[in-house]
């Protein structure tokens, strides 16, 4: 689920075409009034495939705006690059607030796995104005149920009595449920191996046919596996206990001090004009705070976890610096 | 037993009513309606309509997701049979012998044993999923990477059986889809392999475009509107049904397909893609006419459009056994189950009872809904084809560009079709097959991925292939099959192979 | 000397296998223990070098080509033509405007029908493409970024 997933739909936008087709030059294709935002579809892009942490927030958000605005919300599929497609298409696309992304924590890494592989960054986050947060869901490191540890303890006196013999899955090459996992392992001095596979649902897969031993996941993706018994939460990478698991400790109170989280934010191309930005801001509020979209977030497992562009933006810094320095610590990988 | 008996009963009292029939109807009908759009299959065609579901009650909306699965996955079949566009790579060895038939005035017969098929299959798929999904879940558990690299080794040994052009010919095609599979990032160590600097390659090349372009356009580009004789493949109405031979031929290899599609659907991991594959080249290993297949067998339609839809049900033993997503397809249905509020998962079937067995139900009557849908509709179909070809083939070039485009809204898949669609028809003046190229690509990428998970899990010792039961049996299958053809040629008795590759250096000569 | 059909292939397919090879010098090959992300590139090349050269070395025994073979070159030549302009146009003038000029293209002037048919044709079915998909099931269609 973590790093897969999406959907759409646009009909609408059509709609624009033969307006102008019909009237030439139409009001459509004159510049847009930020007062009158929007006067026609708006696209959110989503660049995981269908499904994923970003499609099923982004859906639901989505049929809640149109309610508001009066004017359809598309989300659009444009997966490819593990979202680093969909990205550099909406850092490329016109800044008018017509064209959206919902995007999730790994937006922060691909300019620095570009710069490690000594590529140009096709695109940068200052290429992005950050809109809202969404939701934010802490990371759990998870072993599965044939391991014996009880504790993060016993699973790293074990890890480094044998070094790397025990294999962790991921969501892919510094992917979302990589870099969790990465930043614990250099805070602890661990050397564990480490399974790549293509998506979420493959890393969870792995580890519940013991082909990996540990994995970190987000509690929604994970809570069925741990209410069946399948894997074990040993540690939270929240700033205090999750709610769903109280007695799990986090990585502060066991002295890593690791803060990560799956989260899916808002953002809108750089050169948005401000009262665009500041519409949508109002608009994201107002859709966050009604019912049917916290009913959506509960049914996906999720609490809605909203900061508005201000606070979204201290944290969004802080938490690109903790991506950055973990994909420098996973480095270039031999082979 | 009984206890599931009555669950299901209860499930059928949900599935059944007047009203949820309809959303049924509903869902099957736009789903045919969108998997007609080439490459839209089952997971383009959820995806599309996920929004047509919001606003629905929970059963309703599950209801509907079902006909919209099985539609779309069906109206993928009609299109590679009637104007071979295969919709989705399952679809490619449909779109051989299937289109033969259509080009034989069979069309419709294909139609039909397609649409029965795939009814036999989903059907027994969902008894089986009603059945034995919680131990056959464990065993799929049971698949790693080293026993899935065993499988695709599996695959590709059959390889040999896949195409009607001479072994040279088939291998040389595969290898070019091996090579065009690694295209992108490598997910291993992250380098970008022949990607250009253009980020749409970073997944590698979509196999639905490439499908798309070698199959349908490629047909197109070859076909001048002169050569074609519309009247020759417009059948009478008479002649739409299957007739008993057809049925008869059709039997086996529906039951074959059900049982093997099943059983490689439930393994963890995009193995369904390839059981279709696997369907043909066994029934070509089988039959006493292998020299039929590729010129419209109907084993060769009846196998594959079975073992399809079979594995598409067995993918849902684990999503719902264990709430695991083993493909794109049950990802994408297991978020629209999470959207209505139905966390599929171990717990499903204790949790929420009425919920599961609506669903088990609803894919019954889903199944059944189809079948009864398209069966009068095969005619309607088929006329189709009487629309003069230089109408015909213009709507579908747009038809294949919309497809594709709407897949990933993606302009790079519209020209990678384009230009598998010339490279499609240049190999065709040449004689090769592009059957076997698709099947590589699709291997690639999966069998690059689990054969170098297993070398991590086994820090680089290749013993693990043997160590792992499951990889060891399937390993010596693969051994056993290569020595029996290897005796064969020792004892240089002139198979099916070789009297077409004697035929095909002979021809024009 | 007359160009045979497995040589001409046979060739194009080795000449392919020596680009891709100097394409992808840069991707470590790994070892047997811990293939790299060069391995199975070289593999795949190698297997097509392999194989070409088995076709051009048989190549003398296929059939010659010859002129008639390419009968539906210009066919073919016209619909990719017109094909690769639908693609550009596509997401610039958006699914309404492009196939009604696609469809009118190829039936009105590629086929030479009538051209008040072709282009009733052309518009009929691109709108109720946009209809049915767009509109009724919501399937996001590009509306063209030129307009907006």
């Amino acid at each position: 689920m973590s790093n897969t997933g999406h959907i759409d739909r646009r009909g609408l936008m059509i709609g624009a075409a033969v307006s102008a087709t019909a009237m030439s030059l139409g009001p459509a294709s004159g510049p847009a009034l930020a007062d009158d935002y929007p006067t026609r579809a708006i696209t959110v892009i989503n660049p995981f495939p269908p499904g994923g942490a970003a499609d099923v927030v982004a859906r639901p958000f989505a049929s809640v705006v149109e309610t508001i605005v009066k004017q359809p919300m598309v989300i659009e599929t444009k997966a490819g690059a593990a979202g680093a497609v969909g990205a550099q298409f909406a850092a490329n696309a016109r800044p008018d607030g017509y064209t959206l992304l919902m995007h999730i924590v790994s937006i922060s890494g691909f300019a620095e796995v570009d710069r490690l592989f000594g590529r140009k960054p096709k695109f940068t986050r200052d290429d992005f104005i950050p809109i809202a947060r969404l939701i934010a869901d802490p990371c759990v490191l998870v072993v599965n149920d044939q391991q014996p540890y009880k504790t993060l303890q016993e699973f790293m006196d074990d890890a480094r009595k044998r070094p790397n013999a025990l294999i962790f899955s991921s969501s892919g090459l510094y992917g979302a449920l990589h870099l969790p996992m990465a930043l614990f392992l250099k805070a602890a001095g661990l050397q564990v191996r480490h399974l790549p596979t293509a998506g979420g649902g493959p890393a969870v897969t792995a580890l519940i046919g013991n082909n990996s031993q540990a994995l970190v996941s987000s509690i929604a993706a994970a809570s069925g596996q741990m209410k069946a018994g399948r894997v074990r939460p040993l540690a939270c990478f929240g700033a205090t206990r999750a709610a769903s698991l109280p007695d799990v400790p986090t990585m502060k109170e066991l002295g890593f001090d690791i803060e990560y989280y799956l989260w899916v934010g808002l953002f809108a191309p750089k050169g948005t004009p401000d009262a665009v930005v500041t519409k949508l801001r109002d608009v994201t509020r107002e859709t966050v705070r009604t019912d049917a979209f916290e009913k959506a977030m509960k049914n996906i497992g999720q609490d809605v976890a909203y900061l508005d562009q201000a606070e979204f933006k201290t944290f969004w810094d802080a938490d690109a610096r903790r991506i950055e320095d973990a994909v420098r610590s996973i480095g270039k990988v031999e082979g | 037993m009984e206890a599931t008996i009555d669950s299901l009963l209860l499930g059928f009292s949900v599935a059944l009513r007047p009203d949820v029939l309809l959303y049924a109807f509903v869902g099957c009908l736009v789903g045919t309606l969108v998997g007609m759009l080439p490459g839209i299959g089952p997971l383009a065609g959820i995806s599309i309509l996920l929004p047509v579901t919001f606003g629905l009650d929970a059963t309703k909306a599950i209801v509907m997701l079902a006909g919209i699965y099985y539609g779309s996955q069906y109206g993928g079949s009609t299109t590679s049979i009637l104007m071979r566009i295969p919709g989705e790579a399952a679809s490619v060895m449909t779109c051989i012998d299937g289109y033969a038939m259509t080009r034989r005035g069979r069309g419709g017969a294909a139609l039909c044993i397609a649409a029965v098929g795939s009814f036999v299959a989903g059907t027994f798929g969902v008894i089986m999923l009603t059945l034995v999904a919680p131990p056959l879940g464990a065993f799929a558990l049971r698949f790693g990477p080293p026993e899935f690299t065993a499988l695709l080794v599996l695959g590709l040994v059959f390889l040999a059986y896949m195409s009607a052009t001479s072994l040279v010919r088939t291998l040389l095609m595969a290898s070019v889809g091996l090579m065009l599979g690694m295209i992108g990032i490598d997910v291993m160590t992250g380098h970008f392999r022949w990607a250009f600097d253009i980020p749409e390659l970073g997944d590698g090349i979509g196999i639905v475009p490439v499908a798309v372009g070698l199959f349908g356009l490629g047909e197109i580009l070859s076909t001048p509107s002169r050569t074609v004789t519309t009247a020759v493949v417009a059948p009478r109405f008479r002649e739409l049904l299957p007739s008993r031979a057809e049925w008869r031929e059709a039997a086996a290899p529906i039951g074959r397909g059900s049982v093997l599609g099943f059983l490689v659907g439930i393994i963890p991991g995009s193995a369904h893609i390839i059981s279709s594959f696997l369907s043909y080249a066994l029934e070509r290993r089988l039959s006493k006419t292998p020299e039929a297949f590729g010129h419209g067998a109907v084993a060769g339609v009846a196998g594959p459009e079975s073992a399809n839809n079979a594995a598409s049900t067995g993918a849902f033993v684990p999503m719902l056994a264990l709430g695991l997503p083993t493909g794109p397809v049950t990802a994408v249905l297991m978020a629209a189950l999470l959207i209505h509020g139905i966390p599929p998962g171990p717990q499903l079937v204790t949790e929420h009872p009425n919920v599961f067995w609506g669903f088990v139900a609803s894919m019954y009557v889903g199944n059944l809904m189809l079948l009864a849908l398209n069966l009068p509709l095969v005619g309607l179909f088929v006329s189709v084809l009487r629309i003069p070809y230089a109408y015909l083939y213009p709507l579908i070039v747009m038809f294949c560009i919309v497809g594709v485009y709407e897949v990933n809204h993606s302009i790079v898949d519209v020209w990678i079709m384009l230009a598998m669609g010339v490279v499609g028809w240049l190999l065709r003046k040449f004689d090769f097959d592009p059957a076997p190229l698709v099947l590589g690509l699709v291997i690639a990428p999966i069998l690059e991925m689990s054969l170098r998970q297993s070398l991590v899990m086994s820090n680089g010792h290749w013993t693990i292939f043997v160590q792992r039961p499951i990889a060891a049996v399937l390993l010596a299958l693969c051994a056993v099959l290569l020595a029996l053809s290897a005796a064969s040629l020792l004892r240089r008795r002139r198979d099916w192979r070789a009297r077409l590759a004697a035929e095909e250096a002979g021809e024009q000569a | 000397m007359t160009l045979r059909r497995d040589t001409v292939a046979g060739a194009v397919f080795v000449a392919i296998a020596g680009l891709l090879w100097w394409l992808s010098d840069d991707l470590p090959v790994g070892s047997l223990a811990m293939p790299g992300a060069g391995m199975m590139p070289m593999i795949a090349i190698g297997l097509i070098a392999l194989f070409g050269l088995v076709l051009l070395f048989r190549g003398a025994a296929s059939p010659p080509i010859t002129a008639g073979h390419w009968s539906d070159a210009d066919h073919a030549l016209r619909v990719i033509v017109a094909t690769a302009l639908a693609a550009f146009l596509y997401t610039r003038l958006g699914v309404l405007i492009t196939m009604t000029l696609l469809l009118f293209g190829l039936v009105g002037l590629v086929e030479r029908r009538r051209l008040v048919a072709a282009a009733l044709f052309g518009l009929g079915v691109a709108a109720v493409t946009w209809f049915v998909f767009g509109t009724l099931l919501k399937a996001p269609l590009p509306s063209g970024s030129f307009w907006t």
